[in-house]
């Protein structure tokens, strides 16, 4: 009456509309209801449409049938898809009970395997010739097997190499790989220049690199990155010493940084401004703040031609970008203060509120050297009216671009 | 290899003939050319407006200028080329059009006509090319610029602040302006736009000033900016940036030099508290309650004497909300979507002979050409005035900050209260 691929579907319809009805019932979810009634809906289409063609096979009227039905076909080879579908059936077992990830694993396997398994199975019944089966098959498979084999392939070997190189030092990653590029290109050209190379030689050769870079990945992977610096900058330093003041002053004491903050103080701090990473190159479109070998603050702002040494007008409420280049011939920073903030420092569970100056500033720039400061101001100018700023001139009011240890670099800041 | 498809032809031919086919044909052709008729004639009458504010086609300073002594030529010829080029392949359907004939014999290639079709667009587009590379890079020139504007876009509206500067005719900027919606500038003075954005990409447009320019957030771009005579100028952002995109205009009124430097003497004048009893000064209390926590008006004080210094940084996604000290200076609210003057008050301002028009603009919004209603319906409601993600309960993705102005349940008396203490802010 029904033919095995009716009777899988009817199956599977029965059991997605159980789904529905327990998931829509026992659950509050209107969304996982509609996707399993749509699943529903689109088996017993299938489920229809199968009864009506009856699995691409003859009909019982089919005056011979016999050659072409299932039973007169060979038996099929062996395949592998029954066996990784149970194999992701276990792993999402696994996962279940151990990490969402391992679950994720088991779906996709599960996913693969059964569509394979599926595609095999329906190619093997296409007709009694196995070598045309197998072409049906990979026409059907192929088109989505090598592309996304490909990825994953191109993925793990990716994935391979970033463990690798982030396990060697930085030095050691650039001599490996660069040593590693120099063999492809000798290999590449050995292979050129000779073309008649037994091929399962080279195959036998790549797979054993190939598999020796994932287990090199696996391995790396395993062992863990290199230890990577996390370079502190100025903001971290000045928000130390503002919010933990006497854990600061005993670092100071100790010899560990300079006993100021470090947007008003000339002076080196150990990882912001000795192992400083983020000087970089003149952007377009941005103010420019310029220490002169005499001693002044100049700027330059986008459109205008030439410098000036008025008011700098910043925007506010908006993230401002100034290259700070020092033309003098000491190591210098560039600092802002823009008047005061509050903050809150604890002291186990009592919370005090204190005002601290709201400063930003430059690592060390080296004679010659730029670097880019970004910040925000919240605040206009006249907030602060009548609160003289102790980086101005002789305590004026306003906000204020300064350079600790150079008396005559400031440079007035107003925000509208 | 012609003879099948000979075959097809004389008997599709030969079928059609008695068929409903032709009839439908003759039909299609009909409503298609009704359709084009009709198209035509809508396009001619469009281009027979004369009220236009933002018609590219009428510049108003030399940059536009620039712009449309480009445009035209390169228009003519591009139309020129279009009009070859659609009346050969009307004339290669016609000519040849199928009629049961042979298909005649195929060529491959003909070096000749080929290099000649290359050649000919090529020599079209350098001469098309060149004057346009002239005139980006004329465009781009700001060494000229006499006077500097700092414009911020945000949703949905302009900021434009104006920087301490010797520039802007002779009496220079002593301290910093902050306006919106309606940017001043001394006519026949070449302005460097220099702009940003606070938050999306919005595009800065006064059509008969100058081109668009993107106003990126993080970057600054420049924009040479002049008019010719004094008038206003409408424009509007070119870069679609959120639900009232359309909404988001701006104007530039371009005043004479002594008009623009009343108006930044006025701009810079100290604040007049309204008169102690007044509606407005029970205004100024509902504003310091309701509106001074984003808007910031200018040397405003609470009861108490302590300064009044908004933050909209705290209550708006952009970080910024228009500032009003001088709102009845210019006569556009909220982006420039609302106007402040009476129909008959604008029209005496836009159609205001240039000598006319800096003593009118600057007038402001006076008692009698108030058009409260809007302003009246912005206080009650604005989420309802125009589309902004105002609902209290829709801000997770932007932390609990607003979009626009959001609906802040006035009483009825708190909005004339409020009425009476703008229209004193200029």
């Amino acid at each position: 009456m029904f033919t095995t691929g009716t009777k899988f579907l009817i199956g599977a319809s029965v059991v997605s509309l159980l789904a529905t009805l327990i998931y829509g019932i026992g659950q509050d979810g209107v969304l996982g209801t509609v996707g399993l009634a749509s699943a529903t809906v689109g088996l017993i289409f299938l489920t229809s449409v199968n009864a009506i063609l009856r699995d691409s096979n003859v009909f019982l009227d089919d005056e011979a049938p016999v050659e072409s039905t299932a039973a007169a076909q060979p038996a099929p080879g062996a395949s592998v898809w029954p066996l990784v579908f149970a194999l992701g059936t276990v792993v999402v077992a696994v996962g279940l009970i151990t990490y969402q990830p391992v679950v994720v694993i088991g779906l996709i396997a599960l996913v693969v395997a059964g569509g394979e398994w599926a595609v095999q199975a329906w190619s093997e019944r296409a007709s009694s010739s196995g070598e045309h089966n197998a072409e049906v098959r990979s026409r059907v498979s192929n088109p989505l097997e090598y592309p996304v084999g490909g990825a994953v392939a191109v993925g793990i070997i990716i994935y391979s190499f970033s463990r690798v190189m982030l396990w060697l030092s930085k030095t050691n990653t650039v001599i490996a790989f660069g040593a590693l590029a120099a063999v492809v290109v000798v290999v590449a050209f050995a292979l050129a220049r000779r073309p008649k190379l037994n091929a399962g030689a080279v195959g036998g050769g790549m797979a054993i690199g190939v598999v020796a870079l994932v287990a090199a990945g696996a391995v790396t992977g395993a062992d863990g990155e290199r230890d990577i610096p996390e370079f502190e900058t100025t903001s971290i330093w000045q928000e130390e010493a503002i919010l933990h003041p006497e854990e600061y002053a005993e670092g100071a004491a100790e010899g560990h940084h300079p006993e100021g903050l470090i947007c008003e103080s000339p002076e080196a701090f150990p990882e912001a401004d000795e192992n400083a990473s983020e000087t970089v190159a003149i952007k377009s479109s941005i103010y420019e703040v310029v220490l002169n070998d005499s001693g002044t603050l100049d700027y330059d702002v986008p459109g205008v031609v030439g410098t000036s040494t008025a008011v700098m007008s910043l925007p506010r409420s908006n993230p401002t970008n100034v290259i700070f280049r020092n033309d003098s011939d000491e190591e210098r920073r560039l600092s802002l203060d823009v008047g005061t903030m509050t903050v809150e420092i604890e002291h186990g569970e009592e919370v005090e509120e204190v005002e601290a100056r709201n400063q930003i500033c430059t690592t060390l720039i080296e004679p010659g050297g730029a670097q880019l400061l970004t910040f925000r101001v919240d605040e206009p100018t006249f907030a602060f009216d009548g609160q003289p700023n102790p980086n101005g001139p002789d305590d004026a009011e306003g906000f204020w671009f300064f350079v600790p240890g150079v008396d005559s670099a400031v440079l007035e800041v107003y925000v509208p | 290899m012609s003879a099948p498809n000979h075959d097809r032809t004389k008997r599709r031919d030969s079928d059609t003939a008695t068929s409903v086919t032709a009839v439908i044909s003759k039909i299609s052709r009909g409503r298609a050319a009704k359709f084009t008729a009709l198209a035509a004639a809508g396009a001619l009458v469009a281009g027979c407006a004369d009220n236009a504010p933002q018609d590219t086609f009428q510049p108003e300073g030399t940059n536009a200028q620039l712009i449309d002594d480009l445009a035209r030529p390169v228009f003519y010829i591009a139309g020129l080329v279009g009009i070859i080029v659609m009346a050969v392949i009307a004339w290669v359907v016609f000519r040849y059009r199928d009629r049961g004939q042979p298909i005649p014999e195929q060529t491959h290639g003909k070096p000749a006509l080929e290099i000649g079709l290359t050649i000919l667009p090529a020599l079209i587009l350098i001469g098309v090319a060149i004057p346009s590379v002239g005139v980006i890079m004329d465009l781009n020139e700001t060494d000229d610029t006499e006077c500097v504007v700092n414009v911020t876009g945000q949703q949905w509206w302009w900021e434009f602040d104006y920087p301490v500067q010797d520039g802007c005719v002779d009496g220079g900027i002593t301290e910093p302006i902050v306006t919106s919606g309606q940017m001043v500038i001394p006519a026949d003075t070449n302005v460097l736009i220099r702009g940003t954005s606070r938050d999306v990409i919005h595009s800065f447009w006064i059509p008969a000033l100058n081109g668009k320019r993107d106003m990126v957030p993080g970057r600054v771009h420049n924009l040479r900016m002049q008019a010719n005579e004094p008038g206003i100028y409408a424009g509007q952002c070119a870069e679609f940036c959120g639900l009232s995109h359309a909404n988001m205009r701006m104007e530039v009124a371009a005043l004479t030099d002594d008009g623009f430097a009343a108006w930044v003497d006025n701009q810079l004048e100290d604040y007049t508290p309204p008169e102690e009893g007044s509606l407005a000064a029970e205004g100024e209390a509902a504003f310091v309650a309701n509106c001074a926590r984003c808007h910031q008006v200018d040397g405003l004080e609470d009861a108490d004497g302590v300064p009044q210094v908004a933050r909209p940084d705290e209550q708006v996604y952009s970080g910024a909300a228009p500032n009003l000290t001088n709102l009845m200076t210019r006569n556009t609210f909220a982006g420039a979507t609302f106007d402040l003057l009476r129909d008959e008050c604008r029209d005496a301002v836009w159609e205001a002979p240039s000598d006319e028009f800096t003593d009118r603009y600057l007038e402001g919004v006076t008692d009698d050409c108030f058009a409260e209603v809007d302003l009246r319906e912005w206080l009650r409601d604005a989420p309802a005035m125009r589309p902004m993600y105002a609902d209290p309960e829709e801000l997770e993705p932007t932390d609990g900050l607003y979009r626009g102005m959001p609906y802040l349940a006035l009483s009825e008396d708190q909005i004339d209260q409020l009425l009476a203490y703008l229209l004193e802010r200029k």
